[in-house]
Order: structure tokens, then C-alpha cells, then sequence
């Protein structure tokens, strides 16, 4: 991979760090390569926002090479949500741009004295102010900066009010909407008066073996045209699995309390298709084109929401009107604010408020009554400039229901916001939620696909029934492993490809000689070291949980009843991964068999 | 009557399951889609077979065995899967989902119409397994 540019926000200086080659065959590119590269700076004590907290921005080994929905990169640092690992992948252009401009990676420390903007155009960096551009929304800054670079083709990567503010679930945003927006990086790059990063580049972007990757991509992305799953996705967004988890029961209602939704059908991708879309949008050299533009009849076109967008601000709420979802998505979008995370913790209020512990005085007289999305409205508004119990919001649900002596009511892990794919519609997701390393992730192993019957029989993924218990364990933590690949190579969750295909596109990318166990050894290797850097930032087995709502049954809807045996999966878990019952760190053994000495002897001695 | 796969007695024993089932005539009655199955040649199947299915608010309206494909020129889908995958769904060995989401099974069509109905289809297949008492 190329160099990564270390530029220092605070002296305005800057130098390149060369990424060792060993580090590169071990962990390939993209989050587990961060993982690597930030291990050390990642300590217990460090404050996420502050200047000393390290932000990178890294591509994979096939970012912008259009293979099989590869034009993505990933942001990675400590998480002021978690205080833990933060990752945070994302489309768009701005990664291959990047790569085109000469850099594989921005590593950015310091904090600069005032606002500022970074513009790197064929490799020279420039820092910039920022001041006319602060308190924007992140579609105006987009275009701002790109008109005052003057370069047509600059890709920029934004934070809107929220980051600012230092909202901890907001996001970064490149490419009008697409966001990386789960962990709060956005709230590390505005504690660094960072607004913006504009790239530009001419070079062509090649691999180690040109002929044969060209020859290998197309084939692959003949194959994903065809693909099933491709064409769902393409036609109907991503939300057009809303009516099948909806019948599973893996799609959460009334803050995850409620088994069954029947107003589905109003918000579903299909409804969606049939009624407000005018189009798709897509990532560099996608081919299956995932994004939704809509028209509410304004005549504006109008990023459309996905699935989680559409649950969060939908069912989660009560809300089945889907004008009004697309509208609270693009308002928690311009303030550049996570929607996971935002439905989720004004979920958590609209539950609160019912049972009678947030009351008409601590929200300033709205009245959080479910499906109002005019309280939902009002309520992002306070979150993004954190205005009365708007900045109590800002901070989490589980910051949020600590505040009001109900912690324990909050859906989340870790302090990360669970996404809408419910454990006990889709019992996989227990472990995906409480093992991730970011908090209740759907990304790092989104297994709801596999419970759905999504199998991977080449690499020993295979269906255990959706509501099966500790012995799928080692099924999921093998779908762990391949998803964290997916995070070093960079790819998309949505790309069904061969995973002989990956092999073989790697290989030619990269120059290596990849078998498919050394594919997946290299997402266990990612795994662990993630795993690792959080056990040294205070993370122990008795992290890995659920929150009580996911662990009551629903008396309606497709779960019938079920909930996921949280200390039987665990321990048939632990037992795969190889990792300490007691301390639940990885063991020295299980390290020291992926490669990594260095840090058997940190967490061991 | 269960009847053994591939044949025209099969089809025929589907057709009536589907007019019979009342659960089936429940889950899929805002269904309204024909299609065409290709079952492609593979182990004992020596060629291909197409069969055609008229399934319409729960009901089967017509099936046919072999059918003359420019009879129904715009069939609102079109699945293909080799012979050893069908009888695997068939025989409750595969998950209907999973020979979908593996391509073991490929659709062509209206996706979000079939998304919409995902139960419809599952349910489809249970009666079709029912239907189904022996494999050639």
C-alpha cells in the first residue's frame, strides 16, 4: 500500500509513515491494519477528545480498484461513545480519491488553534481556515470547500454541527450521504477543529498484478450482477428485507419492546420503490448501486434511508410514515449525526417518558408520545446543538438513562447504540452484538444474513436455525473472522462474492499466495488484536452482554417467546475464540499462534 | 396425494395442495404472480424441465407440465435451479432462503414484490415439499 500522511493539527506539521510490509501481509489494509498501526497510541487513559487522541483514515489493499464494491475506506481511532476501539467504514469516492493523490492513509493528531479544513491535491497538503464553513450542515460544507479548492473532481469528508458540538454518536460524511457514522468519530475530528478534508489526485490506481486482477474483477462483478442478493439490494434498497424481518421478528418495534409492526408495509424498500424513489446511487465502480434517491414532490432530490434509518425512525418509534422518516434521516444526516444511534436514544426517551421517569419538565414540554415524529424532529434539533435535555441526548442511551437512574433500560452495549436486527428474531446476533469490538455492531458480523440462510459452506459457515443457541458459537465467530477481512480488504457486507473469488483477488491485488484458511486466519488475527486493544483499555469478560430489553420475550410476533442463552453461548464462545473465561482477554497461546508475540507479552507479560 | 418428482402427477398434486391448503390460501392471498421453473439437467435429470404455475390470491389458477414457453411470454417470474438443489429444498435438506441467498436457486423478476412476500414463498415450498413423496 501507499504511505500514510501523519499530520499533526496542532504544530501544522506533517511526515509519512511507510506501513511495514509484514504488517501489510498480516493484516492486509483498512481496520485491522489501523488496529495494528494505533495499537500502541490506544491506552486506558487516553481521552478520545483530546489533541493527543490519533484519527486514521485508511484504505485496503483494493480500495479503488473497482473489484466487487471496493471503493471504500475506514476511520478508526478510541471511541468517545465507548471508550473503545472506533471503526467506522464507509463508500463513496474519497478513498480511492485519496489513493489517487498519493496517500494509502491520513494519520491526524493535535488540535488546531481554530477551525480549519485539510486540502491535499496530488500530495501537497495544505491546512486551510475553516471558520466560514463552521456550524454548516454537511451537504453546504461539501460543496463550499469543493468550489473553493476549485478542482472538479475533490472528494471532501465532512463533520456538520453535531461533531462540532461533540455529539458522541456523530458521524463523518463524504459524497453528499454517505457516512461513517457509528462510534462518534465525527465528535474526535471536531475536538480537533477539523471540519473537512478535501482530496484530489491524478495517479492511476494499479496492483501488484494488473492483468489478472482486471481479468478476476470483471468476472467477479459479472457474478454479483447476478447475484440474488445483489438484485434485492439494487431494486429495493437495503430496507427491502424490512418485511421478512418483520415476519422473523428480527426487526425491533417500540424500542425493542414490541415483537411485531404491522405497519410494515408503509415503510418498507419495497414500498419505497413503488411510491417516493427516482433513482439509485452508488460507490466507486459499485455495481450494485445500494443508495436511494427520493422525491417527496418538492422536486428535490433527496437521499433515500436504508434499512437501519428506515427501523430506527420508523418501527422503533411507531412511525409508519415513511415521508417523515426519509426527513428525520436527512436532518440527523446534515447535522452529521449517526441514525442508529440518534433513533435509538430517542427511542430510549420515548420509553422513558412513558414509563413516567422522563417527564413534560425535562423535555421542555414535548411530549414524546410514540409515532410523533414532529417530537422526533424537535428532538434531533436540541441533540445536534445540544440544547436542554438535547445535550443530555447527546451523549447516549446509556449516558442518557443513567441520567435518569435507568441504565439498565438502555439498548446498548458497551455504550454503543444495538442496531435493528433483533437476537431474538436472529439469535446470532446476541454474540455479534456483545463481542464486537466496537460496541453492538451489525457490521463487524452482520450473521442476521446467515440466520436469514446466507451460508458460506467454502469457509465452514454454515445454517444453524435462526433461533439456535451455543452451538452456533463457533459458526459466529467464524463469520467474525470473514467480515473482518472484509474490514482489512476493504469490501461491502453487501458484496455476495466466492470467497475463493476474495482469495484470488487478493492474491492478485497484493501479490501473495493466500490459501482460504489464510484468509481467515488473517480476520482472526484482525480480531484478536481489536479484542486485545480493548482489553488494555479496561474491557473484561463482563462486558460481554446484553441489555435486559433483548433478554425478555416478546408474547407477539415472530420470536415466539425466545431469548438467546447469553452465559451457554458465551461459554461454547470463548471456547472457539481460544479467550480466558476470567479475564476474557485472548490467551497467550491463542497469540501467539496468529503471529502476535508482542502483544501476548502486553496483556500476559 | 403425494405423488414422486419430477412428474406430471407431481405438478398435478401440487396444483390440487395449493387449492386445498387453507393455511397456504391464507399467507398468499394478495399473491398474483406466474412463473416459470427451470429445473436444469443434473444426476438423474437428463434434460431440462420447465413447468409453469398461475398462482393467484391463493389459489393455483393453472399448472402445467412442459408448457409451450411462448404460451406465457411475460411471466411475472422466472426461477432456474439445477435438478440436485430443487429436490434438496424439496426434500426439507436445503432451506428455501438459503438456496436463494447462495444462488443454488436464481430469480428473475420483481424483487421487492418477492421480498414483500417472503412468507408467501415459504410457504409455497412447504406445500410443495408436502406435495412431494418421492424423488427420481
Amino acid at each position: 500500500m501507499l504511505p500514510i500522511l501523519k499530520i499533526n493539527l496542532t504544530t501544522g506539521t506533517s511526515e509519512e509513515f511507510v506501513i511495514p510490509r509484514e504488517w501489510e501481509r498480516d493484516f492486509l489494509g483498512g481496520a485491522s491494519l489501523a488496529a495494528r498501526i494505533l495499537y500502541p497510541y490506544l491506552t486506558k487513559e487516553l481521552d478520545p477528545l483530546s489533541s493527543e487522541s490519533p484519527l486514521l483514515f485508511i484504505n485496503g489493499p483494493l480500495s479503488g480498484t473497482s473489484g466487487p464494491t471496493t471503493g471504500r475506506f475506514v476511520i478508526c481511532g478510541k471511541s468517545p461513545a465507548t471508550n473503545l476501539w472506533a471503526e467506522s467504514g464507509i463508500g463513496g469516492f474519497w478513498g480511492p480519491e485519496l489513493r489517487k493523490a498519493g496517500y494509502d492513509g491520513l494519520w491526524i493528531t493535535g488540535k488546531s488553534s481554530s477551525p480549519v479544513y485539510i486540502w491535499i491535491e496530488e500530495g501537497r497538503l495544505e491546512i486551510k481556515s475553516a471558520a466560514h464553513v463552521w456550524g454548516k450542515d454537511v451537504y453546504e460544507t461539501q460543496e463550499l470547500v469543493k468550489a473553493e479548492v476549485g478542482v472538479k473532481g475533490a472528494h471532501v469528508a465532512v463533520i456538520g454541527e453535531a461533531g462540532e458540538r461533540g455529539v458522541l454518536y456523530s458521524s463523518i460524511c463524504c459524497d453528499h450521504g454517505r457516512m461513517a457514522g457509528r462510534t462518534g468519530l465525527g465528535a474526535v475530528m471536531g475536538s480537533k477543529n477539523l471540519k473537512a478534508i478535501a482530496v484530489y489526485g491524478k495517479n492511476k490506481i494499479v496492483v501488484e498484478d494488473m492483468e489478472r486482477y482486471s481479468a478476476l474483477r470483471s468476472e467477479a462483478n459479472r457474478a454479483l450482477k447476478q447475484d440474488n442478493e445483489a438484485k434485492i439490494i439494487h431494486e429495493v434498497g437495503t430496507a427491502g428485507v424490512a418485511n421478512y424481518a418483520e415476519y422473523l421478528g428480527s426487526m425491533p418495534a417500540k424500542y425493542y419492546h414490541q415483537g411485531s409492526f404491522p405497519g410494515v408495509d408503509n415503510i418498507s424498500g419495497s414500498k419505497m420503490t413503488e411510491s417516493i424513489l427516482t433513482g439509485s446511487s452508488a460507490c466507486q465502480g459499485c455495481v450494485i448501486a445500494c443508495g436511494r434517491v427520493v422525491n417527496l414532490g418538492d422536486g428535490n432530490k433527496r437521499k433515500g434511508p436504508e434499512y437501519e434509518t428506515i427501523v430506527g425512525f420508523g418501527p422503533n418509534l411507531l412511525i409508519d410514515n415513511l415521508e417523515e422518516v426519509v426527513r428525520l434521516g436527512e436532518l440527523c444526516d446534515k447535522y452529521g449525526m449517526d441514525t442508529i444511534s440518534t433513533a435509538n436514544t430517542i427511542g430510549l426517551a420515548f420509553y422513558l417518558y412513558e414509563m413516567g421517569k422522563v417527564t413534560k419538565q425535562d423535555t421542555g414540554g414535548i411530549e414524546l408520545t410514540w409515532g410523533s415524529f414532529m417530537a422526533a424532529r424537535q428532538l434531533i434539533h436540541m441533540i445536534a446543538r445540544r440544547e436542554g435535555i438535547g445535550d443530555l441526548l447527546s451523549r447516549g442511551s446509556r449516558q442518557f438513562g443513567a441520567a435518569f437512574d435507568a441504565e439498565d433500560e438502555a439498548v446498548q452495549v458497551n455504550g454503543l447504540e444495538v442496531a435493528y436486527h433483533d437476537p431474538r428474531g436472529v439469535s446470532g446476533m446476541a454474540l455479534s452484538y456483545a463481542t464486537s469490538p466496537r460496541g453492538a455492531c451489525h457490521n463487524q458480523s452482520d450473521y442476521f444474513f446467515v440466520d436469514f440462510g446466507h451460508t458460506y459452506e467454502k469457509i465452514g459457515i454454515t445454517y444453524f436455525e435462526r433461533q439456535a443457541q451455543a452451538e452456533k458459537s463457533a459458526n459466529v465467530a467464524r463469520h467474525q473472522d470473514w467480515r473482518t477481512f472484509f474490514n482489512s480488504a476493504i469490501m461491502c457486507i453487501f458484496a455476495n462474492v466466492d470467497p475463493q473469488m476474495q482469495v484470488d483477488l487478493i492474491n492478485a491485488a497484493c501479490g501473495l499466495e493466500w490459501t482460504l484458511d489464510d484468509m481467515m486466519r488473517s480476520g482472526e488475527r484482525g480480531w484478536n488484536i481489536k479484542r486485545a486493544i480493548n482489553n488494555r483499555m479496561g474491557l473484561t469478560a463482563a462486558n460481554d452482554k446484553l441489555p435486559k430489553a433483548l433478554l425478555e420475550p416478546h408474547t407477539e410476533g415472530g420470536t415466539m417467546g425466545f431469548v438467546p442463552d447469553m452465559p451457554a453461548i458465551l461459554e461454547t464462545y470463548y471456547e472457539a475464540r481460544g479467550w480466558d473465561k476470567e479475564t476474557g482477554k485472548p490467551s497467550k497461546e491463542k497469540l501467539l499462534a496468529l503471529g502476535l508475540a508482542d502483544i501476548a507479552v502486553d496483556l500476559w507479560g | 396425494m403425494a405423488a414422486i418428482f419430477p412428474s406430471e402427477e407431481w405438478l398435478k398434486g401440487l396444483e390440487t395442495k395449493l387449492n386445498s391448503d387453507e393455511k397456504y390460501s391464507e399467507i398468499a392471498k394478495n399473491w398474483e404472480g406466474d412463473l416459470f421453473f427451470h429445473i436444469e439437467p443434473e444426476g438423474n435429470l437428463k434434460e431440462e424441465l420447465t413447468f409453469y404455475l398461475d398462482l393467484w390470491h391463493g389459489k393455483c389458477r393453472k399448472a402445467v407440465y412442459k408448457p409451450d414457453a411462448s404460451a406465457y411470454p411475460k411471466p411475472v417470474f422466472t426461477l432456474s435451479a439445477s435438478y440436485n438443489n430443487i429436490t434438496a429444498v424439496l426434500t426439507g435438506k436445503m432451506n428455501p432462503m438459503t438456496a436463494m441467498m447462495t444462488m443454488k436457486l436464481k430469480v428473475q423478476g420483481n424483487m421487492g414484490y418477492m421480498m414483500r412476500n417472503v412468507p408467501t414463498v415459504l410457504d409455497f415450498v412447504r406445500v410443495a415439499n408436502d406435495a412431494t413423496e418421492e424423488i427420481v
